[in-house]
């Protein structure tokens, strides 16, 4: 039958390519996120700055365009008005000099006269109109109270407006450098240059040019007055914005831009610089700032496509990798599979299965060889296990037959042995192993003498038996020629003294009962004493010994002892296994303790005494690992309850 | 059927008629009267034409609610909206009948009736003044003692009694400016000062970058100089001969203003989008400001709201008569019909 282990429950996951993979997985993944983050920290402060350079490079160029556009404006108007502050032109000269300006000049819009202190004339304002040039008197006053009028009227300084719209020119948003007119020291009029806002807005949000991010400019109020989203030109300013979503970043680039500082500020998603990068930096010409917002996005677009590209190749990387280890995995797992297999086949008994040679590698080399040793080992083992098993059981089968010649040696209970009226016997023997050293007997020497021996051989096992066998063979050969108890021990010590090979001596109780008188004679050697059990349950203990152990010295000296039995006394024999019984506490019964049991007996017949004692000793020794041979013979002389049961 | 509906239309109308002559204490019309016309639901309605003083803003968004809400159409109005004009113009326009209802500060009302009863007050929507003194700090202004020997910019069309006042009851000795609406000339530094409404040019100082720690304000209010501003203003006879209306448009409008409060990212929505359509520059923080300040002004508590109260009627006469020269003595009931309720 095979006898099989079962398989412990793995999981398919721990198989060795699954492992190794996981490994590498893990590894991988931690040297990918961290090279992830090297390549986000580095190289987005890279791009960042290259990107500011490029920034800073288009606002510079578009700064540079329209402070070009102002400054001329302001030349024109400074020179303008030196020359009339200084030149004493009439007031129809300057008006044509300003004529020819607007129509030299394309960046003019139109150009604004309030000479009226100096010339009394009316104010006027100059433009072209499809190649035509207009000259349109003011006629509403209310133009003293606007900004291009009042501010530099106060002030006494040029003064470049916020956008407005001129409804007495063309009605357009313009804004316009407004200088005064001085005349001894007073202001006697003012002169006003206007620029097209579109003109300027123009320049500031061409698509064509600004395609990276969406470029703005601000007034001197924070007001955005160029964006690419017009909803916000006019309407708000990056103060306003950043009330109205909420957004400091914008406030404080409000601040700064206004206050003529350049630089670089994040702003936050939810305004319309969501989520972008904004350079800025002042015009020189008034108090404008431009700014260009790049989205945060694209500004992240070429580290995002490195991140996408590095994040591809570690798949492809991942991929190859976990494809080579697999299959590297199963060239080694196969043979190991193999060898797995034979060995099973070799566990299930085929020790000649072939174990599969693998080449593939040292250590699978080495282990096949390992495997092929173990089994050619396991093979010379099994064979002689085998034939040492044989053996054994031939011996085990010599024994039991030993034993079963050793049982019937002894002699088989009857209720009166030899058919003998006044006595009864019962004699138990409990080899510890298969066969013991222990014995008990008893036979007629002649009609009226009836001999017992109870006998234990040191040692057990067949060397004991064959002491025994000898002993209980011996006896009643020489017994006819020696009757008394301590001639026939003599002789049984001088027999073994002779042929015990083991030199085992052999402690004995033999007694010699004439039948008719009830005379006991008795020799003890060595063995333990010999309980007398009265009638009225009373016990005599007979302990005197009458010489050593037999089968030691030669020519023993042995004495005997004689006593009268009254009716009804009950012998009881037995060996050493009965008073070395041991409890679980490793304590033995003793003399004492087997005298409590025979006390404590209710029996009538030897056989009840024989295996009530038996029973007990049984009881006191349950539990206890010690065993050893335990015999016990029980004689009653002419006790009255003969008869009654038979 | 259709003679039978005829018929019943015919009597509606003659009830109506009827109802109209009886209004016309004078009785020198017989025939319809002008402002009566048919609305979409195909009920009368009558004709209101009112001037807002100043253009579309959060300052009117009641107004503007109203309409849009067809809460006017609902008392019987079709209220339209004519240009905003100075109140010099606003007046004549009111004499000629081309607008009905004008819409004047307290103290402007109360001179305007110098000679003889002029307007009267229909309603009165501001309970509360909000002209400020602004001044920079940085120009070493933090106390009214540094306006003197300062320049101001005050507002040149309208009628300025309240900072007059303050100038004068506090000895300060500063040169004052006529402006326009602009606050360019304050952020430029071409004046020292300048009056502001909180509700509106206060607010865009603050969004032209200004923080209000850098500016030392004087809010005028806090000066028991707390004359509200404006109010709806009829001509009497008007209003005696549609006394009924005049109420309508005071309650549809009251009506409009609690609308406006209770839905102010709606009422927001339609300023913006009527600005947007007027071309005029606007942007959602300002006017959201503005409404919020004009629920302070418009209803510092429930039951201040479309009334004129004697005690600040009593106060602007008196600063009109002490600053403005006013020599004739107008009593509540002739300036304010309502006196009585």
């Amino acid at each position: 039958m095979k006898n099989s282990i079962p398989m412990p429950q793995i999981k398919e996951e721990r198989s060795l390519a699954y492992q190794l993979i996981s490994f590498i997985f893990s590894v991988m993944l931690v040297i990918f996120f961290g090279s992830i983050i090297v390549t986000r920290v580095l190289y987005s402060r890279v791009m960042l700055d290259s990107q500011l350079d490029n920034m800073r490079h288009l606002v510079h160029e578009r700064i540079y365009l329209i402070d070009g556009i102002l400054e001329k404006v302001e030349a024109l108007a400074r020179t303008s008005q030196d020359l009339a502050t200084n030149h004493r032109l009439d007031s129809a000269e300057f008006d044509r000099y300003l004529q020819n300006l607007l129509t030299d000049n394309s960046q003019i819009h139109s150009i604004c006269l309030a000479d009226q202190f100096k010339s009394k004339a009316a104010p006027r304002v100059m433009y072209t109109l499809r190649h035509r040039f207009h000259k349109r008197e003011i006629k509403n006053m209310d133009y003293r109270y606007q900004d291009w009028f009042q501010i530099p009227y106060i002030t006494g300084k040029a003064y470049w407006t916020e956008p407005w719209v001129d409804h007495e020119g063309k009605g357009e948003m313009v804004i316009s450098y407004s200088l005064p007119l001085y005349e001894s020291g007073l202001i006697s009029g003012l002169l006003r240059f206007d620029i097209e806002l579109k003109y300027l807005q123009g320049l500031i949000t061409d698509r064509s040019y600004f395609k990276i991010g969406d470029s703005f400019l601000v007034s001197s109020t924070g007001t955005i007055v160029a964006h690419p989203d017009q909803r916000l030109v006019m309407n708000q300013s990056l103060f306003s914005l950043a009330q109205e979503y909420n957004q400091d970043a914008l406030a404080k680039l409000g601040a700064a831009m206004t206050s003529g500082e350049n630089g670089l500020v994040k702003i936050g998603s939810s305004s319309p610089f969501r989520d972008s990068w904004v350079y800025y930096q002042p015009l020189s010409s008034n108090l404008w700032s431009a700014g260009i917002a790049i989205d945060q996005t694209y500004l992240m677009q070429e580290i995002n496509l490195i991140l996408l590209i590095q994040t591809i190749a570690y798949i492809i990387m991942f991929l190859t990798i976990s494809l080579l280890i697999y299959v590297r995995a199963m060239s080694v797992s196969r043979p190991l599979k193999a060898l797995a297999e034979a060995a099973d086949r070799i566990g299930s008994g085929d020790f000649n299965s072939q174990i599969p040679q693998s080449r593939s590698s040292h250590e699978l080399a080495t282990l096949s060889h390992s495997f092929t040793t173990m089994q050619t080992s396991l093979k010379e083992y099994i064979n002689t296990l085998r034939i040492t098993t044989e053996e054994k059981n031939k011996i085990r089968g010599d024994v039991i037959y030993a034993s079963e010649i050793q049982t019937k040696l002894i002699p088989s209970n009857t209720a009166h042995p030899f058919g003998i009226r006044d006595i009864r016997a019962h004699g138990i023997l409990e080899p510890a192993g298969d066969i013991g050293g222990d014995l008990y007997h008893y036979f007629l020497i002649d009609e009226d003498h009836f001999c017992f021996v109870v006998a234990d051989v040191l040692g057990k096992g067949i060397v004991a038996a064959m002491a025994m066998t000898m002993v209980s063979t011996l006896l009643p050969s020489i017994a006819p020629f020696y009757k008394r108890s301590s001639a026939m021990l003599g002789e049984l010590n001088n027999f073994l003294c002779r042929n015990n090979i083991e030199s085992n001596f052999v402690t004995a109780f033999l007694g010699v009962l004439e039948i008719s008188t009830g005379k006991l004679e008795y020799s003890n050697c060595g063995h333990v004493p010999l309980f007398i059990r009265k009638l009225d349950k009373s016990l005599h203990t007979y302990r005197e010994t009458h010489s050593t152990a037999l089968g030691v010295f030669e020519n023993l000296d042995i004495g005997c002892d004689t006593i009268q039995l009254d009716i009804g006394d009950e012998l009881i024999l037995f060996t050493d296994g009965i008073t070395e019984a041991m409890n679980v506490r490793d304590e033995f019964l003793g003399i004492k303790g087997l005298e409590k049991i025979v006390n404590n007996l209710r029996s009538t017949s030897p056989e009840d005494t024989a295996k009530n004692i038996l029973n007990d000793v049984h009881n006191y020794a349950r539990g206890s690992s010690h065993k050893d041979d335990i015999t016990l013979l029980v004689l009653d002389y002419k006790h009255p309850g003969i008869g009654i049961n038979d | 059927m259709m003679k039978r509906s005829r018929e019943l239309l015919a009597y509606l109308a003659m009830i109506t008629y009827l109802i109209a002559l009886s209004a016309c204490k004078s009785g020198e019309t017989s025939e319809r009267s002008p402002h009566m016309h048919q609305g979409a639901s195909g009920s009368d309605r009558f004709e209101i034409r009112f001037s807002p003083k100043w253009h579309p803003q959060a300052q009117f968004a009641g107004i503007y609610m109203a309409i849009e809400k067809g809460i006017y159409d609902q008392y019987g109005l079709d209220v339209i909206l004519a240009e905003p004009f100075s109140s010099e113009e606003a007046l004549t326009k009111l004499d000629l009948g081309e607008i009905d209802i004008g819409h004047f500060d307290l103290s402007q009302a109360i001179l305007a009736n110098r000679d003889s009863s002029h307007i009267v007050n229909i309603g009165q929507i501001s309970q509360k003044n909000s002209v400020m003194l602004v001044g920079k700090r940085s120009r070493g202004i933090s106390s009214i003692r540094d306006f003197n020997n300062k320049k101001l910019g005050i507002w040149r069309r309208t009628s300025h009694i309240v900072t007059e006042a303050f100038i004068k009851e506090n000895s300060i000795n500063i040169q004052q400016i006529p402006i326009d609406w602009s606050v360019n000339i304050f952020i430029q530094d071409a004046v020292d000062v300048i009056n502001v409404m909180r509700y509106n040019e206060y607010y865009q100082l603050l969004q032209a970058g200004f923080s209000e720690e850098e500016l030392f304000i004087v809010d005028l209010c806090d000066w028991d100089l707390d004359i509200p501003d404006e109010g709806f203003y009829v001509r009497p006879a008007f209003f005696r001969e549609h006394p009924e209306v005049c109420r309508s448009f005071l309650q549809a409008t009251i009506d409009g203003w609690l609308y406006a409060f209770s839905h102010p990212d709606e009422a927001v929505d339609l300023v913006l989008r009527i600005m947007q359509d007027a071309n005029i520059r606007a942007n959602r923080a300002h006017q959201s400001w503005m409404l919020e300040k004009m629920k302070d002004i418009v209803m510092p508590s429930a039951s201040e709201i479309g009334i004129l109260k004697r005690e600040d009627f009593d106060k602007a006469l008196d600063l009109s008569v002490k600053y403005s020269n006013l020599d004739r003595k107008i009593s509540f009931e002739e300036f304010y019909p309502y006196a009585a309720d």
